[in-house]
């Protein structure tokens, strides 16, 4: 809608420009603009917030007014959570390795076995299929405090006899964020599996793959934007998880992100940069691969109902 | 063969924990026999006399309600508005304008973001020092005198928690609706339009029927989640001031008294809540539906 100079009438024309924008803004439009604005704002303002109270000083933090624009790129508060030398000096990158320990584990073993169980549940027939999907579904129902009780007194015993800790356990975590992906991860990638049509494996089947050829050839590559949503997935609701890592960590250099950053709001002097600087750090990646894989994940969500 | 080890996890890690979460409720539990957890003494309905009685659980009074109060109004009054607001951020998203797939990915934003960074942002946008964005405003706007401590009111915590769950929880709903709303057949719309429907018209005639089953389903789901959710709730305001809801409860007779029978008793009334709730609704909502 830019006006053209370059025309020998280009007076006429921008009068006529102004004359179509002031009829172009009708009630309903503006309505509508107004209703985006005001979901726009109240959306990015708070990820805005955030980022910028990370780049504040403690005194911008801690004044009389609420600063909504610092000074400058300060970094001290990304430096009490990465730099030593710092009088408070939270070890910040012990806690993002943690999570990415937990975090990757968690994502390559849940699709590894929701693929086989998946293809499993969308092709061939078995005894107690039916009891396994009923029990997928009751994880949609259970709340993760009802089940944490028994995994934790389960784990407990079973770690007394086998000689192993329950708390500050890492393999330990994975298997409960296993047991919360892989419903989820199970009940997407089956949907998927029955929309790739049977007879393009039975025409595998007949040229001599074998069945496992047919899975390795055929499924699986027809299944990549499934398998990447899954992953992406999993590997967030693990790098998110709150309360079995706040139940099965104690000691703060086993701690995952989400814990940490707790431990810092809750430090006696408040110190609200370096909890966002840490949000900060915590929200980019996550942020960054949903914007990179939004299209596949969008479809995931609305085809798997998937779960927080 | 292929389901096993999958199945294993199913089996091992949810459906026995569940029932063994039952019978821990029967028991009394506590971290001194939490390694020998088989011999605990049965103790009745102990437990659940226990939860009943608790001051934190039971309906005292108009202004203090209770875990289980609570729960059920926060539940359902959250549900809503997040239903709600995710339809009115479809019907936005359903009309074509420029970077509508860049508002979409947005939109998305508080859904995908860990809840640990949203929470804390809330709080310290919400901060009872005059530092914290509301009291600054609402100082500046000459509305209040002094910096509240909003998340410490009574009532008013409870109203924020509610705002919270709808801002983080519409896109879910939002994703549905509009799944929905594009797969409405376009020529319904042309033809009410040659009838000389209003927009109005159409919404109510053509859209809303349509949506009525994604409603309700989008409804169910999130009604479940909400439920049966811990972070929000306790990352905001730690069950304080009037907000405490089961989930949480269950955690702090858990974990914080170790008193694990008490817990499972806690989270037991939680699910027959919600399974009687769903029951109600699948003999009425959806029979209406047929």
């Amino acid at each position: 809608m830019t006006p053209d100079y370059s025309s020998s009438s280009s007076e006429a024309k921008r009068l006529n420009l102004i004359d179509r924008l002031a009829r172009s803004i009708t009630l309903p439009r503006f309505v509508f603009a107004l209703i985006l604005t005001f979901f726009l704002t109240s959306i990015l303002f708070p990820f805005y917030w955030m980022v910028s109270s990370s780049f504040k000083t403690y005194a911008e933090i801690g004044s009389r007014e609420a600063v909504y624009v610092p000074s400058a790129l300060r970094w001290d508060a990304y430096k009490e959570l990465f730099d030593p030398n710092m009088r408070h000096f939270w070890n910040f990158g012990a806690n993002i390795l943690n999570s990415i320990k937990i975090a990757i584990p968690t994502a390559i073993v849940a699709v590894i076995m929701s693929t086989l169980g998946a293809y499993a549940i969308a092709r061939l027939r078995f005894r107690g299929k039916n009891l396994l999907l009923n029990g997928i579904l009751l994880v949609y129902l259970f709340p993760g405090v009802l089940l944490i009780i028994p995994l934790f007194a389960m784990i407990a015993r079973i770690g007394a006899r086998l000689g192993f800790g329950v708390q500050d356990n890492l393999p330990i975590l994975i298997v409960t964020y296993l047991a919360q992906t892989l419903p989820v991860a199970l009940y997407m990638l089956a949907n998927y599996f029955r929309t790739i049509p049977a007879e393009i494996e039975q025409a595998g089947l007949i040229d001599g793959c074998s069945r496992s050829g047919v899975i390795w050839r055929i499924t699986l590559p027809l299944s990549i934007p499934a398998l990447v949503s899954v992953s992406i997935y999993t590997f967030m609701i693990a790098w998110n998880e709150f309360l079995y890592a706040l139940v099965f960590l104690n000691s703060s250099e086993m701690f995952t992100m989400p814990i940490k950053i707790s431990m810092i709001f809750n430090d006696p002097t408040p110190r609200p940069h370096v909890v966002m600087a840490a949000s900060t750090v915590m929200t980019i990646p996550v942020v960054i691969l949903f914007l990179a894989l939004e299209r596949f994940l969008t479809e995931g969500l609305t085809a798997g109902g998937v779960k927080e | 063969m292929l389901i096993s080890p999958t199945a294993l996890i199913v089996f091992g890690l949810v459906l026995f924990p569940a029932i063994f979460s039952i019978w821990i409720s029967f028991h009394d539990v506590t971290l001194r026999n939490l390694n020998d957890v088989f011999h605990a003494p049965f103790v009745g309905w102990d437990n659940y006399r226990h939860v009943v009685n608790d001051f934190a659980f039971k309906y005292q009074n108009l202004r203090v309600w209770g875990a289980a109060v609570t729960s059920i109004v926060y539940s359902f009054v959250s549900t809503a508005v997040t239903v709600f607001v995710g339809l009115i951020a479809a019907l936005l998203l359903n009309r074509p304008f420029r970077g509508r797939g860049m508002a979409r990915a947005i939109f998305l934003f508080p859904y995908i973001a860990p809840i640990v960074s949203v929470a804390f942002v809330w709080r310290w946008i919400l901060d009872p020092r005059p530092s914290g964005v509301l009291n600054d405003l609402l100082m500046r706007l000459g509305t209040i005198d002094a910096p509240r401590a909003y998340l410490a009111t009574r009532g008013l915590a409870l109203l924020l928690v509610i705002i919270f769950t709808a801002w983080r929880y519409f896109p879910f709903a939002m994703l549905m609706i509009l799944a929905r709303l594009q797969g409405i057949d376009k020529t319904m719309y042309e033809a009410a339009s040659v009838d000389g429907a209003n927009a109005w018209d159409k919404f109510r005639n053509i859209t809303m029927p349509e949506l009525r089953y994604v409603l309700g389903a989008v409804f169910l789901l999130r009604l479940i989640w909400t439920f049966n959710k811990f972070d929000d709730i306790f990352l905001l305001t730690g069950g304080g001031f009037g907000t405490n809801v089961l989930p949480v409860l269950t955690y702090q007779f858990s974990f914080r008294a170790f008193n694990f029978g008490k817990g499972a008793a806690n989270a037991m009334i939680l699910l027959v809540i919600l399974g009687t709730f769903m029951l109600v609704y699948a003999r009425t909502v959806m029979r209406e539906r047929g």
